[in-house]
Formats: structure tokens, sequence, C-alpha cells
């Protein structure tokens, strides 16, 4: 007996003859905990929800839910025999009923069985949607369709709930609130949730773990705050975006030594022994701005963003540097200016590969 | 893979409607009677070249009529012309037979033309300056003006979903409104054009009943003579082999002729509704005069013939059992209806949930029946029964199945089931395309069985969809003709199969009666059903 409550074991996901991601294996201890899958478009993410929801089939590995075998080589149940729901990226409302009816479909499922933790009114409120619920489908905008497939989803009070982008439709305004109210929901519910999105912060916000799908595998699968400034592997610093690579030497338990940058201090997340050559992952709250530094270094592009700039700089060996600084900050550099790095640089993660 | 009911029950289905096609194919092989070695020292070539001659004067006349009237609605507003746009799909209400009928009764001698004339002028001799209307030129103007509306129903759906933007491309080109016409609107729309045509090719080569009453010896033809004079099926399957060649041929031509090119948007993005082009004055009553012309000749003309001699000859009407025909049309109506719905249902539910090659290959040859004529089928009916029986039950020891299948209800609705099986497959397929495949997994995932999503999901969003298919179909069977003859029960008679007989016995009057119910009823259903033909964005 398995003693987590979800598991994919060494699973292959396919469509068809093509495998889209290879030998996947993560496990959702507790029931109610809600992970994200984030990855590029077309890797296999959505492939990945739909074998769990038994839309595909699995020809390698298994998944188990709640001690019970979903899918392996050679057991397949139908997906209507598991209790998993999936709501779908793009509409998949039934376009002949009204969204009140296609809702209250949903909760027709486990009606016999489940006490109910969440009424329709509640879902409907939640996800302010009371104001479709007498129009059909195609009267209705993408980002409505997709909070209304979403209350579908919910008010079935599945054992697993698979989300598929469950935002992306939904206006940027209106986006960050109903990341809180859906967490809350699914907090409330206690429904162990697998979120797939290409949006970082989405995932890192809605998670309690992370997975990284890149090139055909599950590169990481972590807590948020480890994926963003732990990343494992050169892949995944390229897909979250994070600052750059600069050659170092080991010379200490705690310093290195950079060309441009001079010496840096900081904790090692691994041991490398003395005088050996590493990537250093430099990112741009990694560096402080210092007018008074004598370490200066030209800008060659900088960026306004609101609540910082990004600043890029070059260095001596014409490596190009990413910074941050708080956009209140009095003295704003103009290309082909100098700016000045605090020194000591101290990082409190040094991550190396 | 997984075999489940679905994909046993499309499996059956498609392998039942194919049997007449192979039934015809293996005929091939087989041996005929001396009729072959006549009929190819006499006749053949006559059949051929009057097939050929009747199918390209038909093809160019009701292209004519079909794009030009589908043009003037589509592009222009003129008086009558939101009338016209579905008026001018009454002519299916008359079939070929009908108008041939009435286009003899109109033109002979002493017929109503003279009648007229003689009104009007007083006596004279006016049989002699009365054009007449029959022989090949007659089956010609029947099947054209009866079939056009294919033709006229498809163009004019490509026209209205022509975007504004390619004709302000023309526009911005510098191009003058003919000019737009042949080498923008016209070609853009060259496959709806060309589909109608194909199924007005079709209905050509399997005609019987107006080339049976003017006496024109075709393919077709020659097919019901080689079985009903000389009672020799084999050589009956062998002409419809050839025939079958012809229609597979010009399917064949059409797609080469297309190669590459792409004639349609893939998706709405781009679209511009069209504005039509208000007309006034000459040009105004030219394109009212036209439609006009359109519409009376091929409804209005058939249909006033048929009340006049109703009228004229009121015993007629007493003489038939009404209430009898009606009945037995009607029966033969719903009952064929409802198999077709609920199989072609069953069918396209199976396909789409099994995703299977081998099934997808047998669907796709079981909708060639259409293209198969009537008579055709109903003779490989006849002789797959008569081999089944004699080879398989009988030595088996059970008694003949012959009385059962051959000129029974059962076996006259088999093979409508199998004519018109493509008709009800693709209508329910185009309501089914409409759902989308992520509908079918929402259900599964709210945990509804593949047997609860057809009830529960698929038939509430295909009543519409089934409605149409429903009285499409129950529109051909009413029409039908050759297939009703040859299979039907002793003394069990349709409107169309009086009409039919009264015409052969040279009692036309008496033909008017069925005739003019059968366009009545007729009417009826295509007005039931016009806005679901026409369907477009204006309305």
């Amino acid at each position: 007996m398995t003693k987590n409550f979800f598991e994919v074991n060494n699973v292959d996901f396919s469509v068809g003859n093509k495998t889209k991601v290879k030998n996947v294996s993560f496990a959702i201890e507790n029931q109610g905990d809600v992970i994200c899958l984030l990855g590029p478009s077309g890797i296999g993410k959505t492939t990945i929800l739909r074998t769990i929801a038994g839309l595909e089939k699995l020809k390698k590995g298994s998944i188990i839910l709640n001690g019970k075998t979903l899918s392996s080589e050679n057991i397949n149940l139908e997906p209507e025999e598991r209790n998993v729901s999936l709501a779908f990226q793009d509409n998949s409302l039934f376009p002949h009923y009204t969204i009140e009816k296609n809702i209250s479909l949903g909760s027709q499922r486990n009606k016999e069985k489940k006490e109910k933790k969440i009424s329709l009114k509640e879902i409907v409120d939640l996800l302010d949607i009371f104001h479709i619920l007498n129009k059909y489908p195609h009267e209705i905008s993408a980002g409505e369709a997709q909070r209304a497939s979403l209350a579908r989803s919910l008010i079935m009070q599945p054992d697993l709930l698979l989300l598929d982008e469950p935002l992306s439709n939904v206006d940027q305004s209106f986006k960050e609130e109903i990341q809180v109210r859906l967490k809350k929901i699914l907090n409330k519910l206690k429904i162990t949730t697998i979120i797939v999105t290409h949006d970082s912060y989405e995932a890192f916000y809605l998670g309690s773990k992370c997975g990284i799908i890149l090139n055909q595998e599950l590169k990481q699968f972590d807590d948020p705050y480890k994926v963003y400034h732990l990343p494992n592997s050169i892949e995944v610093v390229n897909f979250l975006n994070r600052g750059i690579l600069v050659p170092a030497k080991v010379t200490g338990k705690n310093t290195l030594e950079n060309w441009d940058l001079g010496t840096i201090e900081g904790n090692f997340i691994k041991e490398y022994p003395e005088g050996a050559n590493v990537q250093l992952l430099l990112q741009p709250e990694d560096l402080e701005h210092d007018d008074t530094s004598n370490l200066k270094l030209e800008v060659v592009d900088r960026k306004f963003r609101g609540t910082n700039f990004i600043y890029t700089l070059r260095a001596p060996s014409n490596t190009l540097i990413p910074v941050f600084v708080h956009s209140h900050h009095i003295h704003q550099h103009e290309v082909d200016e100098k700016f000045g790095i605090k020194r000591p640089i101290h990082i409190d993660h040094i991550v190396c590969f | 893979m997984r075999i489940n009911f679905w994909y046993i029950s499309s499996f059956v289905i498609s392998l039942f409607v194919i049997i007449p096609i192979i039934t015809v194919f293996s005929s091939f092989f087989d041996n005929t009677s001396n009729y072959f070695q006549v009929l190819k020292d006499t006749f053949l070539m006559e059949y051929i070249f009057n097939s050929l001659i009747l199918l390209v004067s038909v093809l160019i006349l009701t292209f004519f009529i079909g794009t030009g009237s589908a043009y003037l609605v589509s592009f222009f507003n003129f008086p009558f012309s939101n009338f016209f746009k579905w008026a001018l799909i009454l002519s299916f209400a008359v079939p070929p037979y009908i108008y041939a009928y009435s286009l003899t009764a109109f033109f002979e001698n002493y017929g109503t033309a003279y009648t007229i004339l003689k009104n009007l002028f007083g006596e004279g001799n006016y049989n002699q300056i009365i054009p007449k209307f029959d022989g090949l030129l007659g089956v010609v103007l029947s099947i054209s003006f009866s079939l056009y509306a294919y033709v006229y129903i498809l163009a004019r759906a490509s026209f209205l979903y022509q975007s504004q933007n390619i004709i302000d491309l023309g526009k911005n080109l510098g191009f003058t409104k003919f000019k737009a016409f042949y080498s923008i609107i016209l070609p853009a729309a060259r496959p709806a054009i060309v589909a109608g045509l194909s199924l007005v090719a079709m209905e050509t080569l399997a005609e019987f009943g107006a080339v049976d009453f003017f006496s024109i010896n075709t393919l077709t033809t020659g097919i019901y003579n080689s079985w009903i004079a000389f009672d020799d099926l084999a050589f009956a399957n062998q002409l419809s082999f050839f025939l079958l060649l012809f229609i597979f041929a010009l399917f064949i031509l059409e797609n080469l002729s297309r190669k590459n090119a792409k004639y349609h948007f893939n998706t709405k993005a781009g679209f511009k509704q069209k504005q039509k082009i208000q007309l006034s004055g000459k040009k105004a009553f030219l394109a009212f005069s036209f439609c006009f012309l359109v519409f009376f000749l091929s409804f209005l003309f058939p249909l006033s013939q048929m009340m006049y001699w109703t009228i004229k000859f009121p015993e007629n009407l007493f003489d038939l059992k009404i209430l009898d025909l009606l009945m037995n049309t009607l029966y033969l109506v719903i009952l064929s209806s409802l198999l077709l719905i609920i199989f072609g249902l069953i069918s396209n539910y199976g396909n789409r949930v099994n995703k299977n090659k081998t099934l997808n290959i047998l669907s796709t040859l079981s909708i060639s029946g259409y293209a198969i004529p009537g008579v055709i089928l109903a003779v490989a009916f006849i002789t797959f029964i008569a081999w089944f029986d004699d080879s398989v039950i009988k030595n088996l020891g059970f008694v003949s199945i012959k009385k059962v299948f051959i000129g029974s209800i059962l076996g006259l609705v088999l093979v409508y089931f199998i004519r018109f099986y493509s008709l009800a497959y693709n209508g329910i397929k185009s309501g089914y395309e409409k759902i989308n495949i992520s509908v079918d997994e929402s259900s599964y995932l709210l945990g509804y069985s593949k047997r609860k999503t057809f009830m529960n999901i698929h038939i509430p969003f295909l009543r519409n969809s089934l409605l149409f298919v429903g009285i499409l179909v129950s529109l051909e069977i009413i029409r039908e003709l050759p297939i009703t003859l040859i299979l039907r029960p002793f003394n069990f008679e349709t409107f169309a199969t009086t009409a039919y007989i009264s015409a052969s016995e040279d009692l036309l009057e008496a033909a008017a009666v069925p005739s003019l119910f059968l366009i009545l009823i007729a009417t009826f259903f295509i007005i039931v059903t016009s806005k679901y033909i026409l369907r477009d964005n204006n309305d």
C-alpha cells in the first residue's frame, strides 16, 4: 500500500505512437495538496493531464490514486470510472445547455455519496459568473467560459482535479483576484489538484510543489522557492529566464572568483573542491547598485518594469550582466554611463553547474 | 483496440450497406445470356451515346440556371429577391418524370397549349406551330428543371461565405463586375458548383422515370430491360458496373483537375459580411425576370398543369384511393426515415468513439450508395438475396427467404436504407462535426458512460440535424420511383408508382392526381426544411 495520495511512477506519456514526456515520476503526498506543472507550449503538459484523466492510454509505468491503480501497462480505467475531473484549456462546455445546466451536470456526479462541501451559489459567487448563468456557451467570452468550466469541475468534488491552463483566457486585470479565489476554494474543499500552466508566477502562487517539464523530461519537482532559487539544471535556469551563467573558480569553502566581478561570497548549495572551474548562476537580484563602488560596469540597456529597472551591464570580458534596481532609486543611469556594483558581492545561495 | 457495442454496430451497418456494391462488382465475372451479344450488336452504343449526350446537356443547362440564379440572389437586391431565395428550391418537389408528364401534357397535339390558343384566338390548326418537347430534348429539360436546385443550393451557400474582402480586392484591382464574377467569384465557388453538378450527374445517369417515359434508351433503361425483358440479372449487373465506372471516372476527373488548389479560408478570421448591391430599373427587371422564369418553368408550370388536369378530370380524383396512397407513402417514409436516422446515428457515434482505420474505410465505402442508381441497387439486392437463398439458406435446409425480402415492405425499406444511407450518414456527420471532441471527453469526466453521453449529450444537441435529415430523406423517398416500382409488394402503390403506371398506360390525365399530391407533400416538406437548406448568416 502506497503512502502517497497520488503517484505517477516511471510513466511515458504519449499521444498515439508519439512519446511526449519520458519516464516521469512524482507524487502528491497528502489529499488536498495542489501541485503545478510548468513547461513551454507543446511540451506535453496537457498530455500528462489527459493520460491521468484516462483520455490517453499509457504504455509504460503506473498511475495510482488513493491506493487504486488508475492506469498501468495492464490496467486502464475508463475516464468515467475514475473520479477525476479535467477542466480543459479551451471551451468544453456543452453547447446546447445553459451555463447553469452545464455546471449542475457536474454536481450530479457523486451526489449520492458525498456531503456537499460547497453549493452552486458559493462557487458561482467565488468565480463571479452569476451574470452568465442563463446564457449559452456561445454567448459568453473565452474567460467566462473558462471560469464556468472551472466551476463545473469544482462542483464535482472529484478525488483529483486537473486544471489545464485554467486562467489563460482570463483578463490580466482579473487574473490575480481569481487566483486568490481559486486557492481559497481548493483549500476549503481539500481537493487534490494538478495545475498545468506556462505562467511561473501562477504556478509559484498556487502550487505547494512545482514540476518543470523540458526536453521530454520532468527536470525538477520541488517547492516553488527551491525551483526558483535553486534550479537543478541549466535548462531550468534558461526556462525560468533567471540570470546568466558566468565562469568562476572556487577559491574557498564560501568564496569564488570571477574575472569581471572579483571575489564573490556566499553559501554553496553543492560542495565543490577548491580550484574547481564552474559556471556561476548570476541572477538579476544578486548584484546591488552602489554609486560609490569602484567596481564600475558600462550600461548597455535599461528596461523600465514598473517596480524596478533592469539594467544590462557590459563587463570587461564583454559578458552582459542583468541587475535589478528599485524604480524609486533617485539616480537613473543612461546608456553608456558607468554603473557601480556594491562590494563585497554576497549571494545567499550560490548555484553552480 | 477494445471491441465494443459501438464498434460492432458501426461495422455491421457499414457492411450491410456495402453488399450491393460488392454484388455489382463481383457480377462482372458471371456468365450472361445471349442478350449481351444481341445488345452489343444492336443498341449498346446507342445506350452509351444517349447517356453521354443526356449527361453533358443536363450539366450545361443546370450549371447556367443554378449558378446564374444563385449569383443573382446572393449578390443583389431586386424585387422579390428574398422570395426567390427559397422559392427556387421548390423545383425539388417535382421529380423529372412528373415534369416530363407536364411537358407532354402542355405541348402535345390538342394539349393544354392548344386549348389556351383556341380559347384566345378561336379554332385553328395550332398543333403545327406548337413546339414539341419530347425525345431527348424533353428528357434534358425535365431533368434540368428538376435538378438545377442542387447546383443552386450549393453555389449559393458558397457565394454566401465569400468574404466581402475578396470582392473588394477585385474592385481594387480594377475588375468590372463581369470580370470579378468569372475570375474571382466563380473560381472560388468551384468546389461547391462541382459538388452540385456531381449530384446532378449521378441523378441524371440514374434517372429512370423521365427517360422511360420519353422512350430514350440509356444505360439505366438498359439495365431495367435486361432484367425485366430478358431476365438476365448478371448482365444487368454488368451494365451497372459500367455505369458505376462512369460515375467514379467523373469523381476522379474532378479531383485531378483541382490539383492542390485551395478554395476556402480555414478560419472565420478575416471574414467580412457581404453587402448586397441594390439593383434598380432595367437591371432589376432583368434579374427579376430571370429568376421568375426559372421559378415558373421549374415549379409553377408543372404544378399548374397537374392542377388544371385534376380540375378538368375530377373523376380521377374519386377513382383513386387517395387515403390508401397517402398512408402507403407515409408508412414507407416514416419507417425508412426512422431506420436511417437511428442507424446513421449509431454508425456515426461508433466511428467517433473508435477512431479505427478499418471502420473508417468501411464507412467511406458505405456512403457511396448514393452514387448507385436505384435500378442497380434494386437489381443488386435481388441478386444478392437470390444467391444467399440458393447457396446458404437452402443448403442449410431452411425455408426460402426470397419472399421475405423480395416484393415485401421489408425488402423495399432495406433498399431505401442502402440508397439513402449516405444522405442520413453525412447529414448527421455534419451535425456531429459541430460537437468538439472535448465535449465527449468532458462528459466521460463527469462520469457519463459512452451510452449516456450518446443519449444525454449528443442526441439533444443533434435534435435539429436529425429533424432536417429525416425530412430530407422523406423527400427523397416520396419522389423515388425505380426501387419502389421493382421491389414493392403486389398491389401496394404509392403516389409515385401510381403516377408512373398511369403515364406508362398513356393515361396522363390520370397521372395528374397522384403527381399533384406528390408535389404538394414534397412542397410541404421543402418549406419545413427550407430554413436549414438555406442556412445563412443574414437570416
